[in-house]
């Protein structure tokens, strides 16, 4: 199995693309540390259902993304557990479908403070562990929005193309040390966060991509164990996008 | 294993990343048409041990990229079974380095043919069964050169250019009945055709990379494999560089 023996950070992995990386980490072996906002039941009861599933172990992780006292605390269970961290998956973001006109400040600064700035403190914590272990892959989620500008993401494009600019830093930085760092925009995903945008504007976007579909989640999850993984071992500072050849 | 069950055809298997990418295709459990400019003792002698220890069928076909008529004579061969072809790697390729002001209309003629009017006629060829049975997977092998420019490279990095624009293409038109086709832009890989770059020029590469080495020919099989596998399933029309992280 791919990713046989190694342990991983997922964020958001209570639904949609997380998720489905659960299920994707957990078939090829890994042992996650699985990360989700709230810790309820279902999400306890699911996450070790996987975990027995796939005979793997799988830790909860839960916080809100935005609280960095608790983010701290996470990252404190992390560091004592010893385990080391092979690879983390910056999954977990929000999206807002607005008009560049209507966008609030209110909506700007919280999209920019979840999909940016706390996936940027929380890699600095989980990058000082990787950089000890002198090895580690760090995997970011952007989004076809950071390159492609869509009508009503300019809020969202926007965060997703610093994270772009983030990961492309890391990676000048860091690939010394042996830690690896890319991203995945997927395209149109078949997810809860689909459901934000205009229904026509998906239709059009499914009909003149290449494979004339939108993606599943499980599609994004396995280029992210692809990128996880020792197979890409000469892979980074890049962006591979999982989008079926939307145009 | 990730490739079990599929059939591939390779080209450019004796030596450096074709042969790295047929010797991990194998141990990945596909079957292979292993083409070659010509026959050696230790490439019949390597297949033969590679096939027994995997298990795999490995049919070796040779054929000259310079002479249409053999191209076209050789994709018969690989088709007279019927056998369904799920993938197609075209890594066969050479250099001509020489400056813009100094390269002859001879060098760009041959490093064209070979780059890519072969690389086009073998792949029509070999995509017929794919459009029979409505599914495949295309890898074309590009080169940083041809995003980046380099040097002495006018004429492969445009051939390696050319490739680029023609995965596009063939992702537009084939990827709607089921065949995916991407790219792979390899940096400085450790093969016969890197062992020419001059040494200062080879300082400057490696001081701009991230991570500050050459890259195996198993670090570009093993995405060529992700690309060829079912967890690319929904990337097409992609160059993916296989670089270290260069400029």
């Amino acid at each position: 199995m791919i990713l046989e023996g190694k342990n991983v950070i997922i964020t958001g992995t209570n639904r949609g693309i997380g998720r489905a990386m659960l299920e994707e980490f957990a078939k090829n072996g890994a042992n996650i540390w699985a990360h989700a906002r709230v810790g309820t039941p279902e999400f306890f009861e699911d996450i070790n259902s996987v975990a027995e599933k796939y005979h793997v172990e799988i830790r909860p992780l839960c916080f809100e993304l935005t609280d960095y006292e608790a983010m701290k605390a996470a990252v404190k269970t992390i560091m004592s557990s010893k385990i080391p961290v092979d690879a983390l998956i910056n999954n977990a973001g929000i999206t807002y479908n607005a008009l560049f006109q209507m966008s609030s400040i209110d909506q700007l600064r919280n999209q920019f403070e979840v999909n940016f700035i706390s996936v940027f403190i929380f890699t600095q914590y989980i990058v000082k562990l990787m950089t000890r272990q002198k090895k580690g892959s760090i995997v970011n989620i952007t989004s076809s929005a950071a390159f492609d500008g869509n009508s009503g993401k300019s809020v969202y494009g926007a965060t997703k193309a610093a994270v772009v600019a983030m990961t492309d830093s890391i990676a000048a930085e860091l690939g010394a040390n042996g830690i690896r760092a890319n991203c995945i925009a997927p395209g149109i995903t078949e997810t809860e966060m689909l459901a934000t945008m205009p229904e026509a504007v998906v239709a059009e976007a499914k009909a003149t991509a290449d494979m004339r579909r939108g993606g599943k989640p499980s599609e994004i999850a396995k280029t992210a164990v692809f990128l996880a993984s020792d197979l890409s071992s000469y892979v980074t500072g890049q962006t591979i996008r999982v989008d079926g050849g939307i145009k | 294993m990730i490739l079990s069950g599929k059939t591939a055809v390779i080209t450019g298997c004796l030596q450096g990343i074709g042969r790295a990418t047929m010797d991990v295709f194998a141990q990945n459990g596909a079957n292979i048409f292993a083409c070659c400019q010509y026959e050696t003792e230790e490439f019949t002698n390597h297949i033969k041990e590679l096939s027994k220890e995997n298990q795999v069928e490995i049919i070796p076909i040779y054929f000259d990229l310079m002479d249409d008529a053999s191209i076209k004579q050789a994709a018969r061969e690989i088709q007279k079974d019927k056998k369904s072809i799920d993938v197609l790697v075209n890594i066969a390729g050479m250099t001509q380095d020489a400056l813009f002001q100094m390269v002859t209309m001879d060098q760009m003629k041959t490093v064209f043919q070979v780059n890519y009017f072969s690389q086009i006629l073998f792949s029509q060829y070999i995509i017929k069964p794919m459009l029979r049975s409505g599914s495949g997977s295309v890898i074309n092998i590009s080169s940083i050169s041809a995003l980046d420019g380099n040097p002495g490279q006018l004429v492969y990095a445009s051939s390696k250019g050319a490739m680029i624009a023609a995965t596009k293409t063939m992702s537009a038109e084939l990827a709607p009945k089921g065949i995916r086709v991407n790219a792979v832009a390899p940096g400085v890989i450790d093969t016969a055709m890197t062992a020419i770059v001059p040494p200062e020029a080879m300082d400057r590469l490696m001081s701009k990379s991230n991570i500050k080495r050459v890259g195996m020919p198993t670090e570009v099989a093993n995405v060529i494999m992700y690309l060829a596998s079912d967890l690319s399933s929904f990337v097409t029309g992609q160059t993916i560089r296989v670089d270290g992280g260069i400029g």
